[in-house]
């Protein structure tokens, strides 16, 4: 077949495709290109109607090698291309068709299946090619490059000039595009049809007879206009995750107890934390806020503080009765450790209907809440109390039994092992056996051991956590001088920032940078006297002289993403500490299981050792090593338990809540709709004088603060009835009947994406129409809202 | 232009921002409406590229759009914006301010009509607003745009008033087409720097405009603005005679094809039309065009040159694409303005208007239309 181009004169081209598809972007490239590669006069332009992105739209093109003298369109094609099949049942695309004109469709079916008035019938699979070369998405795939490159052919245009102007043109992708034009200049097909061609009768311009009223309008009122087919993105109300839930490793609800805070109804708040804490007292003052720290207000003007909020709620509820739950399975289980872990699963099984008795080896019930963490972070009466609401809804608990799984097994169904890390590790320096264990330390301090003897001491205090932090603010009030020795930089320190400044404000020196090498000793001698017998004499005993330091350096970044540290050679120096105290991470007390135990073995059956009987461990034994992580280890082991027991699948447990990182991220946030509101923080304690003053630090917030704090909140993915998207669409297809009743009304949504762009917490979604493939809209793709000028 | 020149493929409206950019326009104060909303993107876009060294500033609607012109150009900035129908008409007020403070500001303006509700190609806005005291071009071509636009400057310059540039809606502002891109050295020539003159703000010679204007002197402003107007045709051929020197494009007030003594029928028409009327003419020997260019003032020196030859049994048809509220449209008043005293039988239509397509079927029906005795106009295609 000859080239359109030398057959026609002008040769006219007819598109049809839907806005947003760039069939408009294609033909003016398309005149480009042909004007370039053969001194062409062109001429292409569009019709738009009203309609926007999804609509049929007509584009046309001319080209004639004598100036143009027609400005009209065109009703009688030399070919016409289709970019988008099912165009073919809503337009009639054929119609004018010259008699020995040519259609171009962009399907992947065989020429044989379109009934048309054409001579030569073109396919391509255009989709398929311009997915293939990742142009678009499935969900809206960008064909017009492809189209292009089979224009091309048909008409008999260069394809080398054709890449060209596609490269230079196209607003992204040029390679891509110019590589899916190449390829469909090539394999489109073609089919001359043998059937006898019926000219197709064009339709005049005007309306005939047709009369309008007097005054602009229809006989039909607007609604029977149904705009919504032209949607090609359906807005949809969907709940979504929000940072604050999402990374609490307890689980719990945060977002809803904050809202009912908000409404002031704490009871609700209390019993909605209680579904996955029975701590919140504590855990709204020792907990490091994974939620506060994720909270998408922090860029804005500062995080929600959450710690403050859960705290009030606590206490509110702490003098509550629970129900105790009946008994009502024969299978009995045990908990060895009555830490927030074990307590905590204790709790759920409890309530869940088994008998739960919890061994605890020590004098009081509490594990590290009881014996690690200083009074003047966690006073006594708040753990006691929330301990006893556990022991009112029937969980037993028996202490000072230091128990382990043999002896435990034949009486019991399940043993949960949550004992924790109670043994300090080894530095694995020369003389470690001068220094004493921090959590010791505070143990003995809890219980009021040897208190005096630290008065005046200078106090090496080895390690970046927690325990490091507690122990030298515990060491200030008993009237010692701590210094903090750390490998790494401040930054790296694991503890709590929160803890880190109250430590830094009670102005607790802190050594970054250097590590323990050695602890040297020096033999002292001093007199004894035996008084009975008044015998006396010399005695000697080694004494610690030094500690030997050493000056490290930052490397590159390791595995949890701080930067590894490493020794400077020749900086070792020494201090000259009364006493050194390590805190350098903990390991388990392998008592309980009757044999050396490496942990990993633990950690890699995800704490499951033995399922008949079942003993699970959780806890800080089986990862983790904060409170809250403890308390969402136990509502998992108790829930697999209870799962083990019923002889349900045995579920791997994932370490997450939900999908990893799947929560609202602030770009989803429109902060436009938030007014900057001062965070309130928690009254801090300045005290004069530290020594022998352990009373709390952080000050609670009363209830109007809290409220205020609480309406802080950007309920992120969750609708809290603002009604900006029914204020915003532009086509009223929204409508809002009180509380929690907004309905989009898809006859009439055009999908324009306003109300998603107007939401201020991400509770809408832009999802391909049809419900197919991809869902969301990808990153990148802003909801289109062009709207007419009115 | 029959022979292809080296050339860009581009819009109308690409063609209008970079006449504004070859011009050195200092100051664009922009508001969006379509069809025009391409114009300004364009600019933005070149000033964001740093290809075009202007100030683009992004105003709350069309009336600060022109009293922000007016406030630029009067000190001494080259100053451009485009608008568009109903934009065109929220101005009204500020378009006399413009011309009777002599401000030569060019505009591009895209037609479109208002009510029935409409974006579609229409000149009932810019025609609507012929007696604010501004000069108005019609064109044909993206090319007649752009060189309309540089011409505009000279002209309005050397006469100190304003110049409106109107292209219609889609059929040319969102056509492309063949389009030759002056060198802007070229362009540099024909229109060098805006000259400062003592009606300028000068902040060192501190000045009070716009105050009132008594009755005894009310007069004498009229008339220094008239007499400008009056000489505003001469100063059309004469800018378009200079420009085809460096450009080779010769532009008038009007072109006439096709009309001498044996003209039986002479359609008169503007824009997008005219370029349709041309390839129907190669069929119709006896027809003529004559297009009209430069609207305001309506070029009566040159019509009345033209018609001169034409013998006076020629039947005159205007074509027009607006409606004025009158019975006859508004190329038709004029042109029987121009025609006074003349026995030429004329003849109205109502052709295009709303953006109805006007292919070469209708003006064949346009120049077959049997008038008769009838005198009243015509809706072709209804």
């Amino acid at each position: 077949m000859q080239d359109l181009l030398t057959r026609f004169q002008p040769l006219e081209i007819r598109g049809h495709a839907r806005g947003g598809q760039g069939m408009v972007t294609a033909f003016e490239i398309l005149a480009k290109s042909i004007c370039r590669s053969g001194n062409y006069f062109v001429q292409s332009f569009p019709f738009f109607g009203v309609e926007r992105t999804g609509a049929p739209v007509v584009g046309f093109i001319r080209i004639s090698k004598t100036p143009i003298l027609n400005r009209s369109n065109i009703y009688k094609p030399h070919l016409v291309v289709v970019f988008d099949e099912g165009l073919i049942s809503q337009v009639n695309v054929f119609e004018g068709l010259n008699p020995e004109g040519s259609i171009l469709i962009n399907t992947n079916r065989s020429a044989e299946n379109f009934s048309t008035n054409a001579k030569n019938i073109f396919t391509l699979h255009a989709t398929g090619i311009s997915l293939k070369y990742g142009l678009g998405s499935k969900a809206l795939p960008i064909v017009n490059a492809a189209m292009m490159g089979a224009v091309t052919k048909v008409i008999g245009g260069s394809l080398e000039n054709l890449i060209q102007d596609i490269e230079k043109y196209v607003p992204s992708k040029p390679k891509e595009n110019g590589f899916s034009a190449k390829e469909s200049y090539h394999v489109v097909k073609w089919l001359e049809s043998t059937k006898e061609i019926i000219p197709s009768v064009r339709k005049t311009t005007g309306n005939g007879n047709s009369t309008v009223p007097l005054v602009p309008s229809w006989n039909k009122p607007m609604t029977a206009n149904k705009t919504g087919s032209w949607r090609v993105f359906r807005p949809v109300y969907e709940e979504k995750n929000a940072p604050c839930t999402m990374n609490c490793p307890a689980g719990t609800d945060v977002r809803k107890f904050i809202k009912q805070v908000s409404e002031r109804d704490f009871e609700s708040a209390w019993q909605t934390i209680q579904e996955h804490n029975p701590f919140p007292s504590i855990c709204g003052r020792v907990c490091p806020h994974f939620c506060q720290q994720n909270c998408n207000r922090k860029g804005f003007d500062g995080g929600v503080n959450i710690g403050a909020i859960e705290r009030f709620v606590g206490d509110y509820g702490i003098i509550n009765t629970p129900d105790v739950k009946p008994i009502q399975y024969a299978e009995k289980i045990a908990v060895v450790g009555a830490g927030p872990a074990g307590l905590t699963a204790a709790l759920r099984l409890r309530k869940q209907g088994y008998s739960v008795t919890v061994y605890e080896a020590s004098d009081f019930a509490g594990g590290m809440m009881q014996t690690c963490i200083p009074l003047f972070r966690l006073p006594e009466e708040i753990l006691s109390q929330e301990i006893h609401l556990i022991q009112k809804q029937g969980v037993k608990i028996v202490c000072r039994k230091k128990v382990n799984v043999e002896e435990l097994k034949d009486q019991y169904n399940a043993i949960l092992v949550s004992i924790g890390l109670q043994k300090s590790s080894k530095m694995n320096i020369t003389n470690e056996e001068f220094c004493t264990d921090g959590l010791q330390f505070l143990r003995d301090v809890k219980y009021k051991h040897n208190l005096s003897e630290y008065k005046h001491k200078k106090i090496a205090v080895i390690g970046g956590g927690n325990t490091a932090i507690d122990v030298a603010r515990t060491l200030l009030r008993l009237g010692a001088v701590p210094v903090i020795y750390y490998r790494r930089t401040e930054k790296e320190m694991p503890a709590i920032r929160e803890e880190i400044e109250e430590a830094k404000e009670e102005g607790i020196a802190m050594e970054f940078l250097t590590a323990p090498v050695a602890v040297e000793k020096e033999k002292s001698s001093f007199v004894v006297t035996q008084t009975m017998t008044n015998v006396s004499g010399e005695i000697e005993k080694e004494k610690l002289k030094s500690l030997k330091m050493i000056r490290m350096t930052q490397g590159k970044k390791d595995e949890s993403g701080r930067f590894s540290s490493y020794p400077l050679a020749g900086t070792e120096y020494s201090v000259y500490p009364d006493r050194i105290i390590t805190a350098i991470g903990q390991k388990p007390d392998a008592y309980v299981f009757g044999r050396e135990i490496d942990r990993n073995e633990i950690l890699n059956n995800q704490g499951l050792l033995s399922t008949n009987p079942v003993i699970l461990c959780c806890g800080d034994l089986a990862g983790g090593g904060t409170i809250t992580e403890a308390i969402g280890s136990g509502n998992k082991a108790a829930t697999r338990t209870h799962k083990l027991l019923r002889s349900e699948n045995n579920v791997p447990v994932s370490t997450n809540n939900g999908k990893q990182n799947d929560w609202v991220k602030p770009e989803k946030i429109n902060f436009n709709y938030y007014s900057f509101a001062k965070r309130n923080e928690n009254p801090k304690q300045h005290l004069y004088n530290y020594l022998n003053d352990f009373r709390e630090i952080a000050g609670k917030l009363l209830q109007p603060e809290i409220v205020d704090e609480s309406n802080r909140c950007l309920h992120c993915g969750d609708c809290f009835d603002c009604g900006n998207c029914y204020n915003y669409c532009p086509d009223a297809a929204i409508s809002f009947n009180g509380k929690k009743t907004l309905k989009i009304n898809y006859d009439y949504c055009k999908g324009c994406g306003i109300c998603v762009i107007e939401c201020p917490c991400g509770y809408i979604s832009f999802k391909k129409e049809e419900g197919e493939r991809d869902g969301e809209v990808e990153t990148g793709l802003k909801p289109v809202c062009t709207v007419i000028r009115n | 232009m029959t022979e292809v020149q080296p050339i860009q493929v581009i819009k109308g409206n690409t063609a209008a921002a970079v006449a504004a950019k070859l011009c050195r326009v200092k100051y664009i104060p922009a508001y969006p409406i379509t069809p025009q909303t391409t114009i300004i993107e364009e600019i933005a876009s070149m000033i964001a590229k740093k290809e075009m060294d202007a100030n683009m500033v992004n105003m709350e609607s069309e009336h600060s759009v022109f009293s922000a012109a007016l406030g630029s150009s009067m000190t001494g900035a080259r100053t451009f914006t485009a608008t568009s129908g109903q934009g065109l008409f929220y101005a009204h007020e500020v378009l006399h301010a413009i011309a009777h403070f002599r401000q030569p500001i060019v505009i591009c303006n895209v037609g479109r009509p208002s009510i029935p509700w409409n974006i579609w190609a229409d000149q009932s806005d810019s025609l609507s607003q012929r007696d604010t005291g501004w000069l108005q071009f019609y064109g044909e071509s993206s090319q007649e745009i752009l060189d309309s636009i540089i011409q505009g400057y000279k002209i309005a310059e050397k006469l100190s008033l304003p110049v409106m540039v109107v292209s219609d809606a889609f059929y040319q502002s969102h056509t492309s087409e063949n389009v030759n891109v002056p060198e802007q050295e070229l362009v540099d020539s024909y229109l060098p720097q805006r000259k400062i003159s003592e009606n300028t703000i000068q902040v060192e010679s501190p000045k009070s405009f716009g105050g009132l204007v008594p009755p005894e002197i009310y007069d004498r402003f009229n008339k220094l603005h008239w007499e400008a107007m009056n000489i505003a045709e001469e100063e059309t051929i004469q800018a378009g005679k200079e420009f085809s020197k460096i450009f080779g494009r010769e532009y008038g007030a009007v072109e006439a094809v096709n009309i001498n003594q044996n003209t039986k029928t002479i359609l008169v028409a503007l824009s997008t039309i005219t370029t349709t009327i041309r390839g129907v003419l190669a069929k119709y020997p006896e027809v003529g065009l004559l297009k009209i260019r430069l609207f305001r003032p309506f070029p009566v020196i040159s019509i009345t040159e033209i018609m001169k030859s034409v013998s006076p049994e020629c039947r005159m048809i205007t074509i027009d694409r607006n409606y004025m509220g009158e019975k006859e449209g508004c190329v038709h008043q004029e042109m029987k303005r121009a025609l006074y005293g003349k026995n030429f039988p004329i003849y109205d239509v109502y052709a295009g208007v709303g953006g109805k397509d006007v292919p070469p079927e209708t003006i064949e029906r346009i120049i077959n239309f049997d008038f008769g005795q009838n005198v009243d106009p015509v809706w072709i295609d209804i």
